[in-house]
């Protein structure tokens, strides 16, 4: 009884805080903080009429390939190379730099110059996906490997297991949660990277929406798109949260 | 007796108070060959006593927000939708160039305008002044596009051609000289009748043109009077950029195209030696209804223009 009544308050507080927060941007909105900041109530209504009118649906059916063909190369590859750096010397030694100044370099000034390579198609968001996503992915599948508990290899070896048994039975079991962080941090950075390449590259999908609204001055539509990925964003790391705590608790 | 000498203490200063000396003016774009009239007659305005500030910002959208928040007092551009939907009252005052576009064509793939019915085109950006020729053109020819493709920025759709990404798209002049340079013989610009409508007009809040209209009009003054000149001599620009030492570190490459850019915008006819004013309004009004930029089908002109600073500047320069 008092286990649900907890959760009705926990409930009962993040309502508040969202109806606190929806309510200061509509008092912002009708001040207005400025002739082209839209209020809360018609930035809902225009985010109403592009679902309705099918734009917003076109419009993520054509965000979300980039976004997905990256995280899924990242995904397989980037495990991968984590992987290899954690369990080898010279693998890590080869790549580890390449990845710890992909982490720092700032994004937004290296992805025009992708285009310059892949041109201006799909090939070109796919990378800028890959390249905000991966340093994540592989670093955290990196540490993962190498932060295994060295009393746990050791009793492996004690016990005279194989290299192959080390790996599968202890430092991949160990090394799993941290390598599940990665990839939900990976979507995060994803979903940066795909807006970003999408405003900076060529407008498609979201980035077309944002970009084109804002150009004809439709600003609650503008705000509308914007709002719009954040809470895909937002409500897609949640989902990932809770299965990541559901699978290693 | 207090009252009356406090009066006329208001009075005086309110009389020998100079207008606003000093203009905000938002460009949103580089600066370049191009803005070149606009440069010179800020510094021929900075003689009379106005001191022009100029910012370039990245796009028009952000040169336009920096003049409805205030921030800014004159911007550069074609923001119509802008000032359809937003309500402060922002009026156009004066048309500083017409669009000059060339649709361009890969001659191994189409020659004529009929060959583009069913294929892909690349314009500038949704509801841009290109995307809106190019559908004039397609209503005129009776044919249809298969897709309409975003790339901005002429010089990208430039490179797009030349490495053969894009086959076909419309470019301004100094890109499109670059590319027909560049693959001599590759390329078609296909005929395009006059589009009349504004690339770049000046635009401003409308209660900051009521009270600054002696600043304005030295600004409008100068900017008719370089148009003229250019038109009587495309060269004077040239010589007038060397003696007020305007845009020192251009590259050379860019130096040589000068001349021709602006012989070339002379013989379009795309400066106007009036300002533009009720011709021009009209033209827009049509051309921005017609590219989907603006919703409304009955536009007023009085919403959009204001002639007020263009008459008073075409009065002292008769």
């Amino acid at each position: 009884m008092a286990g649900k009544s907890d959760v009705a308050g926990r409930l009962g507080w993040q309502l508040a805080s969202f109806a606190v927060f929806f309510g200061l941007w509509e008092l912002a909105g009708r001040w207005p903080v400025s002739a082209a900041f839209p209020s809360f109530s018609s930035t809902f209504l225009a985010l109403m009429e592009m679902l309705r009118d099918g734009s917003l649906g076109r419009a993520y059916w054509l965000t979300l390939q980039p976004l997905v063909i990256g995280i899924v190369l990242c995904g397989v590859a980037g495990i991968g190379f984590g992987i290899g750096m954690g369990l080898s010397r010279t693998v890590e030694w080869l790549t580890l730099p390449v990845f710890i100044i992909l982490q720092a370099a700032p994004m937004a000034a290296l992805i025009p110059l992708i285009t310059y390579v892949y041109g201006i198609g799909l090939a070109s968001k796919v990378l800028a996906v890959i390249l905000l996503a991966a340093p994540v992915i592989v670093m955290n599948s990196y540490k993962g490997i190498r932060n295994t508990h060295p009393s746990l290899i050791q009793m492996c070896r004690s016990f005279l297991g194989t290299r192959r048994q080390e790996v599968l039975k202890i430092v991949l079991p160990h090394a799993a949660a941290l390598i599940f962080t990665g990839l939900r941090l990976g979507l995060a950075m994803g979903f940066i990277g795909i807006v970003i390449a999408e405003l900076l590259i060529t407008p498609t999908g979201i980035g077309d929406l944002i970009t084109y609204h804002s150009s004809v001055a439709d600003y609650p539509k503008m705000f509308a798109a914007i709002a719009s990925i954040v809470a895909v964003a937002a409500l897609s790391l949640h989902a990932l949260e809770r299965l990541e705590r559901r699978l290693f608790p | 007796m207090f009252k009356y000498l406090a009066a006329a203490l208001i009075a005086l200063l309110s009389s020998s108070a100079p207008a606003q000396s000093t203009l905000k003016y938002a460009l949103g774009d580089v600066v370049s060959i191009d803005e070149l009239p606009l440069l010179v007659a800020v510094e021929r305005a900075k003689k009379r006593g106005v001191n022009v500030e100029v910012t370039a910002f990245k796009s028009e959208e952000i040169a336009t927000q920096a003049v409805i928040n205030g921030q800014a007092d004159i911007g550069q551009g074609t923001p119509y939708a802008a000032v359809e939907k937003v309500n402060v009252p922002i009026r156009f005052f004066y048309q500083l160039s017409s669009l000059q576009f060339y649709p361009i064509v890969n001659k191994e793939f189409y020659k004529s305008w009929k060959d583009l019915d069913g294929q892909e085109i690349v314009v500038h950006a949704r509801g841009s002044g290109t995307e809106a020729i190019m559908n004039l053109m397609a209503k005129q020819q009776r044919i249809k596009y298969k897709n309409v493709s975003y790339v901005p920025g002429s010089q990208v759709r430039a490179v797009g051609l030349l490495k053969g990404n894009i086959k076909a798209s419309i470019l301004d002049a100094s890109n499109k000289n670059y590319v027909m340079k560049e693959a001599p013989g590759k390329f078609i610009i296909l005929p395009l009748g006059r589009v009349k409508a504004s690339d770049e007009a000046l635009f401003a809040r409308k209660e900051f043109l009521e009270k600054n209209q002696a600043a304005v009009a030295v600004l409008v003054e100068e900017l008719i009077r370089v148009n003229r000149q250019i038109n009587k001599d495309p060269g004077s620009i040239v010589a007038e950029r060397k003696k007020l030492g305007l845009l020192k570190d251009l590259p050379a490459k860019l130096e040589a195209e000068i001349l021709p850019y602006f012989k070339e915008g002379v013989e379009t006819g795309i400066f106007p030696n009036d300002g533009g004013g009720e011709r021009a309004a009209k033209n827009d009004l049509e051309f921005f209804h017609l590219s989907g930029a603006l919703k409304s089908a009955n536009t007023k002109v009085e919403n959009f223009w204001t002639f007020a600073p263009l008459k008073a500047a075409l009065a002292k320069l008769k």
